[in-house]
């Protein structure tokens, strides 16, 4: 980094910082009003099982000290997550942001994981595509990604499932298993690559990558600088590639999350997608939010990232 | 299959049985010890208490690791457990208890394992019945007015009045004073509820933040110490992975097969399918709320319409029995002499014109204008494909007689709400699953019409109530059996539900696992004594 | 801010020639790929609106449960029901047509209103939709449905309204993206200096003229999303509910036969699924090359 872009860097992440608090409160906001106007009581999971008697409902609702009024309820859970404290889960028990901690854990791994095996396919294809034109073995190779992105993603997990477990006699899943297993790597990394390859995100990606490279490619200085005879590469890395590649990293990271939902229950991936899956069915209200603020931090964290390598590429263009 | 509620409790023949309690040693049975049992779980267990937690995942494990005041035995018969011996006052409503001297609490690490005594049973009654704990036990154990201690080793537990087998009863787990941080109430907020100590043969290890669960033997297990010596549960998320864990060696045990997963299962000379019979059954209930259901003439044409044996052996490979009355055929209380109605849609449509209905031009029955449309309303889960099946054929059956059924698919609470509090359905498709298979009273007195109560499609017959109440009230088996053989007369009958099967349920595991008996639905209670052979325990 | 978009190209490379002739060939064979499935949708779309079915999709028979293709009766087979596979792929079309619409409509429309708003009046107003955007991209789309869906209920509307708003910010981004891109070469105030109204230069001039392309290819790429949504929720039981066919729900119904060696009852649906995305996405991205310029040679 040129010491001239530390100072609009450094201006770049207070201001997202700030748009961050503010977004995490609109995220929590939407998803306290979504589970304030869904008909039901969340305390039923616990009487499961039993009829939710009056008298048990309202001592259960003491024993848990939950308020009567809906601005009641949120000003209690904002005042408590203010102090750090996103409360205990309904149905566990167990305070929420410990575990929210071990499962953000291993969906960042499946996702960030997922993500560079994506650039790691997309990028030579893109860079190829944009600096040859159109040729058989980069078209062909677009082609195969855009049909792996049109696969359902649950079904090319089976696939995958069903080739390892039937050709290598692997059995492809992790759990937070105690005992040691054999292999535990590839158990680790069928997943990433089932998300990574078939989550829907390649094609946009090459498409992105490719349109940005060769829109910069063929920018009058870069024109200028090829007549010449000078390394384009250099010039066109950054402008090309280097933006173009956090843009589409950050704004397919919600996206990826999504897609770990599923990847994660077929391959019992003890993450934070089926964390939401099991708490949205129980609506377990402080699960909920602290998953809906870790996603949605999630998400900020990448377009910061973003921020900063673009702020950096070109020092200038923050003032916009 | 969900299913929608755990009624009341254990009700078995009350035999008195004395046995000699041994000393916590090897069981000298001459059967090796060792080897790990993994066995997988659909799903994760919330808590691991007895008191908090109410699904079968966290029953099972509680199964191992605490013990009751009696127990069970394989005959399904009533024997000590904590309690050595007991006593009961003529009138039926005291009971004496005198407990085991020898029974030691799984040590906390670190710490010495403590005597069981007294003060933990009473312990355990309060915190069950204390207000501010939420537990699914409270109402089952209204019947009891009070607990206490007379003695170290002795409690005297009073009634509020005579039942019939209430020595069954006691058989609810046993909790320390010492593990509870709270000692007044329990919630699931705890560290008890995830880390919990008893006195069973079993001692809960590790749980991992996943759910998976590793349990150790007991080397002071006052039965003798367990043979194997480890039981790991496994937690999945998807059920066809899971089938597949087995055939791939990943884990040792399916406690409930899938009936799609039975075929593939069977053909496997490596497993053994074993069939244990659980105290349920499946039903299509109906709503007499609606005027066109409270015609019994349509419920009976509903109930020949449909080709109940053919979808069991459709869709659960045959494995199940179609029942004809409200009890659950493994009990004592089923009528065998009422036979399940016979597939016979000519009939409905003779049933259906005697209740005046006549087909319309699209072939949908009507009266008087009003067509013969019904809503099924069905609650969602990801693993429902027996169910689904079910509730399409039924509506294609009933298609054939000309009642048109719209199937609602609806998110499980949302379901619950619709169906038990504001009653907006016309029919659903439910099973009950009972621990005392006799008592029927919650599901069709007309005093359980109401919100959240059970009988929610509002039957009421003021013949049935009085025989319900007799039944309740009588303390003789014999007389109670024929007054059960009577409801379920005049239930089969009336057909407040159409009462479809109950499934036999299949454990599935590696055969290396020997001696294995299964409990109906706490499925380990008998797990100490199971082993695996030397050679083979790896 | 700047986001992730697509740049807009130059306008000013409309020549006399037509399409086809401007066109790569390769972005043809895309298009007219794309459009082809476009024409099967929309005609099984018509088959099962007429009911012109080979078969009824809705009787069953349980004798005959998962057949394999070309079984006496059923071309392409069974389902877990005995029901014909062919019928319930042609009308499991139906299950996203409309539902489709209604969300390509939302955002189509909310992400045209956000983007002039945010693009054209500026200010205080852009300020606020990149706050309401970055608002709906924090969310991961999937877990919002899901709790939408536990929360109310698990309709297909339901999470197409969710689709669809989620998807605006997309649109709102690429039609500011344009706006700024024609401000910056005066067009807007050209329009303005001509006295033109406002309306008909946001109307006309700017969404008709300059973004219709751009509107066309999201809608394309907005089916295709509708499609991989319910199917992905198929997988979690939330999809569209039997006995309405829906491809997704298929796949899901047929992938529990999967792992025990019966492929093709969700196979045949996948494929469906595959085939048309792939139409949609190449498509898009036909549509994109050709009409805003973007492949170079």
């Amino acid at each position: 980094m040129k010491l001239s872009a530390i100072k609009p860097v450094s201006r770049v992440i207070v201001r997202e910082l700030a748009v961050t608090m503010l977004l995490l409160l609109g995220v929590s906001v939407v998803v306290f009003v979504i589970l304030y106007l869904a008909p039901g009581d969340p305390l039923n999971v616990l009487l499961e099982g039993q009829s939710p008697r009056p008298d048990l409902v309202l001592g259960m609702r003491e024993a848990l000290g939950v308020p009567k009024t809906w601005y009641g309820q949120y000003a209690a859970w904002f005042g408590k997550m203010l102090q750090g404290n996103f409360g205990n889960s309904i149905r566990t028990g167990l305070p929420v942001l410990p575990e929210l901690a071990r499962v953000g854990v291993n969906t960042l791994t499946l996702t960030l994981g997922s993500l560079v095996l994506t650039l790691l396919i997309a990028a030579p294809i893109a860079v190829h595509a944009a600096a040859q034109g159109d040729t058989a073995g980069n078209t062909a190779a677009t082609l195969v990604a855009y049909i792996f992105s049109a696969v359902p993603v649950f079904w090319f997990g089976y696939i995958v499932v069903y080739v390892f477990i039937h050709q290598f006699g692997l059995f492809p899943l992790i759990s937070g298993t105690a005992t040691k297993q054999a292999h535990a790597w590839l158990y680790f990394l069928v997943p990433i690559f089932v998300l990574g390859v078939a989550s829907g995100t390649l094609s946009e990606m090459i498409r992105h990558l490719r349109e940005e490279l060769s829109r910069v490619l063929a920018e009058d200085y870069i024109r200028t600088a090829r007549a010449k005879g000078a390394p384009v590469w250099r010039h066109a890395f950054k402008e090309g590639f280097l933006i173009p590649v956090t843009e589409i990293m950050s704004a397919k990271v919600p996206f990826l999350l999504g897609g770990a939902v599923i990847v994660e229950q077929v391959f019992n991936w003890p993450g934070m997608g089926r964390m939401a899956w099991q708490a949205a069915q129980d609506r377990d209200f402080p699960v909920i939010m602290g998953i809906a603020l870790v996603a949605a931090a999630f998400v900020r964290l990448g377009n910061l990232l973003q921020r900063v390598v673009f702020t950096a590429v070109n020092p200038r263009a923050s003032k916009e | 299959m969900k299913q929608i509620l755990n009624i009341t409790i254990l009700g078995l023949g009350a035999a008195m049985a004395l046995c000699l309690p041994a000393h916590a040693a090897p069981k000298a049975d001459g059967r090796p010890d060792g080897g790990t049992l993994n066995y997988s779980e659909y799903g994760r267990p919330a808590t691991l208490d007895p008191i908090t937690s109410n699904e079968s995942i966290s029953l099972r494990i509680t199964e191992l690791v605490f013990n009751g005041l009696v127990g069970i035995d394989e005959k399904q018969e009533i024997v000590p457990e904590l309690a050595e011996r007991w006593e009961a006052s003529k009138d039926g409503r005291v009971f004496t208890f005198t407990l085991r001297k020898d029974v030691k609490w799984h040590p906390r690490e670190g710490e010495a394992p403590r005597p069981f005594t007294a003060d933990d049973v009473v312990f355990t009654y309060n915190i069950m019945t204390h207000p501010k704990t939420i537990t699914p036990l409270k109402v089952r154990y209204e019947f009891i007015e009070k607990i206490e201690k007379t003695g170290d080793y002795t409690v005297v537990c009073t009634l509020k009045r005579p039942i019939l087998n209430a020595l069954a009863k006691f058989s609810f787990k046993i909790i320390p004073k010492h593990g509870p941080a709270n000692s007044q109430y329990l919630t699931r907020e705890d560290p008890f509820t995830r880390s919990p100590i008893g006195t069973g043969p079993y001692m809960i290890k590790t749980v991992t933040g996943d759910g998976e669960v590793v349990l150790v033997a007991n080397p002071d297990y006052f039965k003798g110490r367990a043979h194997i010596d480890k039981f790991i549960a496994k937690p999945f998320a998807d059920q066809n992975i899971m089938a597949q864990a087995l055939m791939f060696n990943a884990v040792d045990m399916i406690v409930l097969v899938n009936p799609r997963n039975l075929p593939e299962v069977q053909g496997d000379k490596r497993f053994v399918l074993q069939p244990y019979n659980a105290l349920s059954y499946s039903f299509f209930g109906y709503n007499m709320r609606n005027p066109l259901l409270a015609d019994r003439r349509v419920r009976g044409a509903i109930a020949v319409a449909v080709n109940r044996q053919e979808m069991l052996d459709s869709f659960f490979n045959g494995q199940g029995t179609v029942i004809s009355g409200p009890f659950a055929p493994g009990s004592w209380a089923y009528n065998l002499d009422v036979k399940p109605l016979p597939f016979n849609p000519e009939q409905a449509r003779t049933l259906l014109s005697e209740a005046g209905f006549k087909p319309g031009a699209d072939g949908i029955m009507e009266k008087g204008g009003q067509k013969l449309v019904l809503s099924l309303k069905v609650p969602i889960e990801k693993e429902s494909e027996a169910v689904k099946r079910v509730v399409l054929a039924f509506q294609n059956y009933l298609k054939s007689v000309g009642i048109a059924i719209t199937v609602e698919f609806k998110e499980w609470q949302a379901w619950k709400e619709d169906v038990f509090l504001e009653h907006n359905f016309d029919i659903v498709f439910a099973s009950w699953v009972f621990d005392d298979s006799a008592d029927i009273s919650s599901l069709f007195h007309s005093a359980e019409i109401g919100d959240w109560k059970n009988n929610f499609g509002g039957y009421s017959n003021p013949e049935v109530d009085g025989l319900i109440v007799e039944s309740k009230l009588t303390l003789d088996h014999e007389k109670r059996r024929t007054i059960n053989r009577k409801l379920h007369t005049i239930l089969a009958e009336e057909q407040p539900y159409a009462f479809l099967w109950t499934l036999t349920n299949y454990s599935a595991y590696h055969k290396k696992v020997r001696r294995v008996q299964i409990h109906p639905y706490k499925f380990f209670s008998f797990a100490d004594e199971w082993f695996i052979p030397a050679n083979e325990q790896k | 801010m700047r986001r992730y978009v697509q740049t807009p190209g130059p306008i000013g490379e409309y020549s006399g020639l037509p399409l086809w002739q401007r066109a790569a060939p390769l972005d043809l064979i895309y298009v007219g790929y794309g459009l082809m499935v476009v024409a099967v949708v929309a005609a099984s779309y018509l088959l099962g609106a007429f009911g012109w079915l080979p078969d009824d999709s809705q009787a069953m028979n349980v004798g005959l449960i998962n057949a394999a293709p070309f079984t006496t009766g059923h071309l392409l087979g069974t389902d877990f029901l005995g029901r014909d596979l062919q019928a319930r792929l042609i009308l499991g079309i139906q299950a996203y047509f409309l539902p489709g619409l209604l969300a390509i409509t939302i955002s189509v429309l909310g992400g045209s209103v956000l983007g002039v708003m945010a693009g054209y009046l500026g200010g205080g107003f852009e300020t606020i939709i990149t706050y309401f955007d970055n608002l709906v991209d924090s969310f991961p789309r999937l877990v919002l449905i899901l709790l939408v869906i536990a929360a109310f209920k698990p309709d297909i509307y339901y999470v197409m309204v969710v689709v669809g708003i989620t998807g605006m910010p997309v649109i709102a981004n690429l039609i500011a993206g344009k706006i700024a891109f024609l401000r910056q070469k005066s067009f807007i105030e050209a329009a303005h200096a001509l006295g033109l109204p406002a309306h008909t230069v946001i109307l006309k001039h700017i969404l008709w003229f300059n973004c219709r392309a751009l509107l066309v290819i999201q809608a394309t790429l907005g089916m295709a999303e509708a499609i991989l949504v319910e199917t992905s929720l198929s997988y979690l039981g939330f999809g569209v509910q039997e006995p309405t066919p829906s491809w997704g729900n298929m796949v899901q119904a047929g992938a529990n036969y999967f792992l025990q060696g019966n492929f093709w009852p969700s196979t045949a649906p996948a494929l469906a699924i595959l085939a048309t995305i792939l139409g949609f996405q190449l498509l898009g991205d036909g549509l994109n090359n050709v009409l805003e310029g973007k492949r170079r040679r």
